[in-house]
């Protein structure tokens, strides 16, 4: 069954808040990754690992990985690679 | 207490840095260490000193900190509570240890040419390719590195969230990580507060987390996950007590 962007963005939330142990009012889309919600450069590795779990797919080696700056971009991105597999499938 | 201990730290500090550089000629001729090495004995001595000044007003309780209970290489993961959290490390049984901080220490000038000299790690203002490199060199060179995988000192006095950093460097090289669970020097001198208040300080050092229990490309992840648990169940136990 096809995934809703709002569940997307819930599941994405969800993960993070989990494994950062970020506070659900911090989880809003324009909050910066490495300012708002402190996720270094090693955390950003973690996240990747996090999302590729919690979705089943890889995304280690997307380029566009290393642009994202804010919360939202990463919904974004995910969405885009969600419906990217399911065209393709 | 306040009367007693910040004379006296100053002191120590004044006198530590007067005699530091004889006392470095002295050991560097007996040990034959290289300059680093030597440093950080000074800075041992000095957390030994600090220790002794410190004990009446603490009633210090230590565990698993025997000279036999576990050696370098190995990577130390203390819970963060106090600005002295550090003299605490003078408790650690050997004396070749790398602290990978934060770059604020090293701007204590009095401080910052005795932890330059140790070859300490500023992990802000390096990049993680070269702390890595610097952790990886300095495990194959027999010493131990000490990690506060909080990165700040808790404000509620709870575990805080654990970064990455030191798992990652344990699972890359096989080196073992020991979680060193404080409690009570986050009563003794907290963030925020400028007076000391006597508490009753523990330090206990866990079993050794061997990395090749955490295999595959979450490895660092799941170890982490697994020390700040067991760090979590023993600093409840330690509060209980």
């Amino acid at each position: 069954m096809r995934m809703t962007n709002d569940e997307i963005i819930r599941i994405i939330n969800n993960a993070l808040m989990k494994e950062f142990e970020l506070d659900k009012e911090k989880m809003v889309p324009e909050a910066l990754l490495h300012d708002n919600l402190e996720l270094d450069s090693l955390d950003r590795v973690d996240m990747v690992i996090v999302l590729e779990n919690s979705f089943k797919f890889k995304i280690r080696e997307e380029k566009e990985i290393r642009d994202i700056r804010t919360l939202g971009d990463i919904h974004d991105f995910v969405i885009k690679k969600i419906r990217e597999v399911e065209r393709a499938s | 207490m306040n009367l007693t201990v910040f004379p006296l730290l100053v002191l120590m500090t004044a006198v530590g840095i007067v005699i530091a550089f004889p006392l470095f000629i002295i050991l560097k001729i007996i040990t034959r260490l290289e300059t680093m090495r030597v440093i950080r004995i000074l800075v041992w001595i000095y957390g030994r000193a600090w220790l002794t000044i410190i004990r009446p007003f603490t009633g210090l309780q230590k565990e698993g900190l025997g000279k036999n209970d576990f050696k370098p290489p190995c990577i130390i993961v203390p819970n963060h509570l106090s600005f002295f959290d550090t003299f605490f490390m003078g408790a650690l049984p050997f004396t070749n240890i790398c602290f990978a901080i934060r770059s604020w220490p090293f701007k204590m000038f009095w401080y910052r040419p005795f932890m330059l000299s140790a070859r300490y790690l500023d992990v802000e203002k390096m990049t993680w390719e070269e702390t890595f490199e610097a952790c990886k060199k300095e495990l194959q060179s027999g010493g131990a590195l000490l990690f506060f995988p909080e990165a700040h000192r808790s404000r509620d006095g709870k575990l805080g969230r654990f970064h990455s950093g030191a798992f990652n460097v344990s699972v890359a090289t096989g080196v073992p990580v020991i979680p060193l669970c404080i409690t009570g020097t986050g009563d003794l001198y907290p963030p925020g507060r400028r007076y000391f208040k006597p508490a009753k300080i523990h330090l206990a050092a866990l079993p050794a987390v061997d990395p090749a229990g955490f295999p595959g490309p979450e490895g660092h992840m799941n170890m982490r996950h697994f020390v700040k648990d067991i760090m979590a169940g023993k600093i409840e136990r330690m509060k209980a007590e």
